[in-house]
């Protein structure tokens, strides 16, 4: 146990010297998750819109003032004799909207008037919340038509649960937050240990007392000790910044983010006793930490919309369980029901990686 | 003359240099090809088979009709009927359904009697695009739903106020055609956002890497005792690079094409004259964060401040539109962005070079002055 806590002191010490490092483990992170979660969204707001009005009638201007009025779109004007493709094409605007003639003869005579809406949709999500947005307006506007009570036999009331507001930070700053910690504590937990094998410091580890299991675990719990400091730092943040709560029970929380250090901790590790070389194992953290996490751990898209084929890689990847907790703890306060499984498997990934590592360890020894 | 000579003898000996690095070579191929097929198939934002969970306290052929209406769609699937309200939210609060409905003991009742009927929806709006989506996709189905019973005839809506036209007013209904993308296929936007993303990232690394190489080897020492100048000695590092780069460009146009079957409604020249921008202005990124650095490695970690801003603020993964306003602005200021524009405006949508020339006058002065300034920087260095 001493030789363990003196080999952690001794990884602190080289991390507390190393400027660039203590850059990266405490500041980096922060910011990431303040500009991430500001600029990661998909609810778009005041698109640019045209409205062609061939019909000119009191009617069809009160229609285009019901969708200027709405904080969706901003209407840009443009010449009613060129087309409204060209509108598109040179991305004067996302849709267009085409009032026909005789809109405002065919609403007083009691008739349907069929309105046509073109949208770009080289932005598919873009255009499906385009479609939502006029849907929604039209509805309204049609409701204003017929003064009476709604003529409608069944009405939706639709309720928002967890996040009223549709706050996209809310939803993503939690990803984020487990991106970074997926991300710079095995950085510089690979980078240590490649560094004992690039500069063959790791023969001085062999001829003394410790054993490698020590020696691992003494590395281990330093970098935990960074991750977890790295974690109440963003933690504080997500809940001034973005105003999330915690939701329930905080223990799956606490206990998942203890393992979860533990997890990403001994998977620097192991990357840096497989890999001697410190270049190429930023590449694999960057890899694993980056690309994993960020493609296949639900962290912007849902992960049911993976084909099958790649789907199955993400239930080894860690960072999904803990995106799944985080965002528990954070939103909904499902509490330990709905996440002991969670825990569970980061734990077992965790324990992986550490063997993985005292594996890779020992080989290390016969190379050197 | 001379000077010609002297710097295709440069660029021979970069080349050689780069040829001999196999791990160089590799990672120009291997890892752009991985990842444009990872995003393009890992990232889909379309939001659809939500797990629905419904309470029916009405159990009458009507409710069963609205409640098949929504399971039939592709926009939610059944995921079970609870027998109370309480057993619903729990099942949303441990997130083992995405939306609830339900269907109040009157609904019958009251739609016959021509009375107006709620219906609760609950959407978990944790994630607010899934939210935003959802409550269109249920809004529509109720209003399909409305529209079946009135053309059945089971509400006689206006039948109470004498003169039938008279009072009766007339409906909007938008008719929506999605132009350039009628599949609504989020691969293509994502797979060609992607693509400035890669550019500039593997073009600044490889280029970090590539300048790097001679201070760590302690040959630039070697080199500033030839007779060339260092301008001579930037441009033959940059011009291998930059014609190796653009072989990856050829094999990403590929892999859209092949993998996702993006179209190519314009011109194939228009892209690859971007892309080269593109490409130049990724190597003055990595050139200019390697000569902040003492090392490989840190340069390498140097990227990880600049690649998330460069990569986020391009409107690449999500759209621009999404952002805060002020933040919109300052992406302007990207050559992703320009990139990214241009390349979805040829390919998807056919557009030409007389609507997308700003774009490229802003990446030919990003290019000029990034290379500009790291051709300095370097010179200064090299003092």
């Amino acid at each position: 146990m001493r030789r363990i806590w003196a080999q952690t002191r001794k990884e602190l010490t080289q991390i507390r010297r190393d400027r660039l490092a203590l850059v990266l483990a405490l500041v980096l992170p922060l910011a990431l998750i303040l500009l991430l979660s500001t600029a990661i969204s998909l609810t778009v707001h005041n698109l640019p819109l045209i409205v062609q009005d061939f019909d000119s009638s009191s009617a069809s201007r009160r229609f285009a003032d019901a969708i200027r009025a709405s904080l969706s779109f901003h209407v840009v004007s443009w010449p009613s004799d060129r087309s409204a493709d060209d509108a598109l094409l040179a991305n004067a605007a996302r849709a267009v909207l085409v009032i026909p003639k005789n809109f405002g003869r065919d609403l007083a005579r009691g008739r349907t008037s069929e309105v046509q809406l073109l949208v770009d949709a080289t932005d598919s999500n873009t255009a499906r919340i385009v479609q939502g947005y006029i849907n929604q307006i039209t509805q309204a506007f049609n409701q204003g038509l017929s003064r009476r009570q709604s003529s409608d036999a069944v009405r939706a009331q639709i309720r928002l649960w967890y996040n009223p507001g549709r706050d996209s930070p809310k939803f993503y700053s939690p990803g984020i937050f487990v991106l970074g910690i997926s991300m710079f504590p095995p950085l510089l937990a690979a980078l240590a240990m490649s560094k004992e094998g690039e500069q063959k410091t790791i023969l001085q580890v062999y001829v003394s007392s410790i054993t490698a299991a020590e020696f691992l675990m003494g590395k281990i719990f330093a970098f935990m000790i960074v991750a977890l400091c790295e974690w109440l730092l963003s933690l504080v943040l997500l809940l001034t910044v973005f105003g999330l709560r915690i939701a329930g029970d905080p223990t799956p929380l606490i206990v998942s983010s203890v393992l979860y250090a533990f997890c990403v901790a001994s998977f620097g590790t192991l990357i840096g006793a497989a890999i001697p070389n410190q270049g190429a194992s930023i590449q694999a953290v960057s890899l694993g930490g980056f690309l994993l996490v960020f493609l296949l751990s639900g962290l912007i898209f849902p992960i049911e919309n993976i084909p099958a084929g790649l789907r199955w890689i993400s239930n080894i990847v860690w960072g999904k369980y803990y995106i799944e907790i985080v965002r528990d703890a954070l939103l909904q306060g499902g509490g330990w029901p709905s996440m002991w499984f969670s825990v569970v498997m980061i734990g077992v990934i965790g324990l992986i990686f550490f063997a993985l590592a005292w594996v890779h360890m020992r080989a290390m020894q016969v190379s050197a | 003359m001379k000077r010609t000579s002297r710097l295709r003898i440069l660029i021979r000996k970069e080349f050689n240099q780069i040829r001999r690095d196999r791990r160089l070579m590799v990672s120009l191929v291997v890892p752009p090809t991985l990842q444009i097929l990872l995003f393009g198939f890992a990232l889909d934002s379309t939001v659809s088979n939500l797990r629905l969970g419904v309470v029916d306290y009405s159990h009458t052929p009507e409710s069963r009709e609205l409640i098949s209406s929504f399971t039939e769609s592709k926009s939610f699937r059944a995921s079970g009927s609870y027998r109370s309200v309480n057993e619903l939210e729990r099942a949303i609060s441990e997130s083992r359904l995405d939306a609830g409905m339900v269907v109040p003991y009157p609904f019958a009742r009251e739609i016959h009697r021509g009375r107006t009927v709620d219906v609760q929806i609950i959407l978990n709006a944790a994630n607010a695009n899934t939210a935003t989506i959802g409550q269109g996709y249920a809004a529509g189905l109720i209003q399909a739903y409305n529209g079946k019973l009135a053309r059945e005839g089971i509400r006689p809506v206006f039948r109470d106020t004498g003169g039938f036209s008279a009072t009766k007013t007339g409906s909007v209904t938008p008719v929506t055609a999605f132009l350039y993308n009628p599949g609504l296929v989020n691969a293509w936007f994502i797979v060609t956002g992607t693509f400035g993303v890669l550019l500039i990232l593997n073009g600044s690394l490889v280029a970090s890497t590539a300048m790097i190489k001679e201070r760590e080897a302690g040959t630039v020492e070697q080199l500033l005792m030839t007779p060339a100048g260092t301008t001579e000695i930037v441009v033959a590092k940059i011009v291998p690079i930059f014609l190796l780069l653009i072989t990856m460009v050829l094999i990403a146009i590929g892999v859209m094409r092949l993998a996702f079957s993006v179209p190519v409604h314009g011109s194939l020249v228009i892209v690859i004259s971007g892309a080269a921008l593109c490409v130049l202005s990724g190597i003055g990124i990595g050139t200019f964060i390697s000569t902040f650095s003492k090392s490989a490695q840190q340069s390498q970690l140097m990227a990880f401040f600049v690649n998330p801003p460069l990569a986020v603020l391009s409107g690449a993964l999500t759209p621009v539109e999404a952002m805060p306003a002020w933040m919109q602005p300052i992406t302007w200021l990207n050559p992703i962005r320009h990139f990214g524009i241009i390349t979805r405006a040829t390919l998807l949508k056919g557009s030409g070079i007389d609507v997308l020339w700003p774009h490229f006058l802003a990446l030919i002065a990003f290019t000029v002055v990034l290379i500009a300034i790291s051709t300095w920087r370097f010179r200064k260095q090299l003092g």
